[in-house]
């Protein structure tokens, strides 16, 4: 398949770049492994004229236990056996990514900004031409939710519920500088499939970073997927928590592919702290959460059902988690 | 040519200098202009693994590779991995365990595999199968390509 004309950049700095998207107002897309971005434009999903490639930036690469370069493949993470020691969570989940050939490509900050995906947005020109395009491209109304106004394209990223319970802030470039803010701030709760971030347009994700209490806590992550490589996740539970002897001390629980954004669930595990975790509260959580997300039907498994998996997986993860070796 | 629109990077350890507009997408770039047509186009959006090279060293898929982002880099293709006269130790035990059929996805294979065993000569099965994830064949089930695999890291 060819791509439509489109003109590439490669600035060397992350002020350089911000200042050519700037330039550009809007009519560019930031190119980082291109592993989500390349399948979607041969598709013809949402082209731009401006390329701006990331590859020659060097403040953009690179890991350490406290920061995590937007441009760091996710194969390199996996590579780093005392990354994965320190953090089990972050591994199990990048481990889960795509395949080893789309992680040898695919970075961490592609993987925050995945485009969110929809049974009728991932499809080719063709087939989409043919059913009437829909509100995310080209098209004004929706096919899953016919009576709204609304987007509905599920967040499909695997490594945000990872950091999100990890507490995870996010660096961001823009014109006006930098900012930092929790990764739970870069998505946007009241936006929809479309307006899925909270970053101004042009803003540059520069780097994750890691608080010192990410470390040494008993966490995992468990994928619903249709294939055991290859698919996007159909449901993603990450849970991390601090245990002493059989006291909670801290517990998070983030939930990813069921809805717009990836989500957390503090409301129902910050109580837990101070005391054991009984099966009846645990279980009571685990419906809780099961109960406070909405799966509509745009992937291939039925939204009832990834529901009730919820339930299932929150249970075996944090259970896994409590039982699980602190790193 | 403009020199815009040029492009040298070093493709089975020999300079090319080729014509590359912006857009061009890497596997393109081999089969189409430059008449290696043993990497193989399969899905086109990286759910196959037929089209994998190697860029310097490390497995690629080029259907998703911008090819001016290879520039001053190295390319390895299946005719790379091939040697002139011959073929490759993997190669030769995907021949010798029937690790073949239709034969569409064995150059994605035979490059995912020697890279494998480049950086890793005596994989366990599981450190096979987890390398071969990426990797899709309709026709051998997958057992033979894992044998033959392991016979080259002599397991
Ligand atoms: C076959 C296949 C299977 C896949 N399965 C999975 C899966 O199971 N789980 C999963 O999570 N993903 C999956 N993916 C999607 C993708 O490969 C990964 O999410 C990957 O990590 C994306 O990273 P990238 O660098 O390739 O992103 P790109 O494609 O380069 O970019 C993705 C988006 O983020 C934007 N972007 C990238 N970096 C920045 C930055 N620093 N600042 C601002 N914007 C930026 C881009 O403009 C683009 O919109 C799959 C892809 C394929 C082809
Ligand atoms: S949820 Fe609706 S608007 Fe969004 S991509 Fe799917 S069909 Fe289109
Ligand atoms: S052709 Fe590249 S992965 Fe299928
Ligand atoms: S041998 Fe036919 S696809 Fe693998």
């Amino acid at each position: 398949m060819h791509l439509d004309p489109f003109e590439l950049h490669r600035p060397r700095s992350v002020e350089e770049a911000v200042r050519l998207a700037s330039e550009l107002s809007g009519q560019c897309d930031y190119l980082a492994g291109g592993t989500d971005l390349l399948p979607n434009y041969k598709m013809h999903l949402n082209l731009r004229p401006h390329l701006i490639a990331l590859e020659d930036i060097p403040e953009l690469r690179g890991h350490s236990f406290e920061r995590l370069g937007a441009m760091e493949r996710l194969a390199d993470l996996e590579g780093d056996p005392a990354f994965r020691a320190a953090y089990p969570g972050i591994q199990d989940a990048v481990g889960e990514v795509a395949t080893p050939l789309v992680r040898a490509s695919g970075t961490v900050g592609g993987n925050l900004l995945v485009e969110t995906r929809c049974f009728f947005f991932n499809q080719s020109f063709f087939w989409r031409a043919s059913l009437g395009f829909c509100l995310k491209a080209d098209g004004d109304r929706c096919h899953v939710v016919p009576q709204k106004e609304r987007c509905y394209a599920t967040f499909s990223g695997d490594l945000a519920p990872s950091l999100l319970v990890l507490d995870a802030d996010v660096e961001v470039a823009g014109p006006s500088g930098r900012r930092r803010l929790p990764l739970s701030g870069l998505y946007d709760a009241a936006g929809d499939g479309i307006r899925r971030t909270r970053l101004a347009p042009g803003e540059l994700l520069v780097a994750v970073h890691l608080p010192p209490s990410a470390r040494g806590q008993r966490a995992g992550y468990k994928k619903l997927r249709v294939r055991p490589s290859f698919d996007f996740p159909e449901l993603g539970v990450a849970v991390a928590g601090r245990w002493d002897g059989t006291r909670v001390e801290s517990l998070r629980i983030a939930v990813g592919g069921v809805e717009t954004y990836p989500r957390r669930f503090d409301a129902l595990t910050d109580p837990l702290a101070g005391a054991p975790l009984s099966e009846e509260a645990l279980g009571r959580v685990a419906s809780e959460v099961m109960r406070g997300v909405r799966p509509v039907h745009n992937t291939f498994l039925l939204p009832d059902y990834r529901r009730r998996v919820v339930e299932v997986y929150v249970r075996r993860a944090v259970r896994e988690a409590r039982e699980g070796s602190a790193a | 040519m403009p020199s815009r629109d040029r492009l040298r990077f070093r493709l089975n350890g020999q300079p090319v200098d080729v014509f590359c507009p912006d857009p061009r997408i890497l596997l393109d770039l081999l089969r189409e202009d430059l008449r290696l047509t043993g990497t193989k186009r399969g899905c086109d959006l990286g759910t196959c693994g037929c089209c994998t090279v190697l860029l310097d060293g490390r497995p690629a898929l080029s259907c998703l590779t911008l090819a001016r982002l290879v520039e001053s880099r190295e390319v390895t293709t299946i005719e790379g991995v091939t040697p002139p006269q011959g073929l490759s130790p993997v190669q030769r035990a995907f021949v010798e365990h029937g690790a073949t059929q239709c034969g569409f996805c064995t150059p994605g294979f035979v490059v995912t595999a020697t890279a494998l065993l480049r950086a890793n000569p005596h994989p366990s099965r599981e450190e096979i199968e987890r390398a071969i994830a990426g990797n899709l064949c309709r026709c051998t089930g997958y057992t033979k390509i894992i044998e033959a695999i392991a016979a080259v890291g002599g397991r």
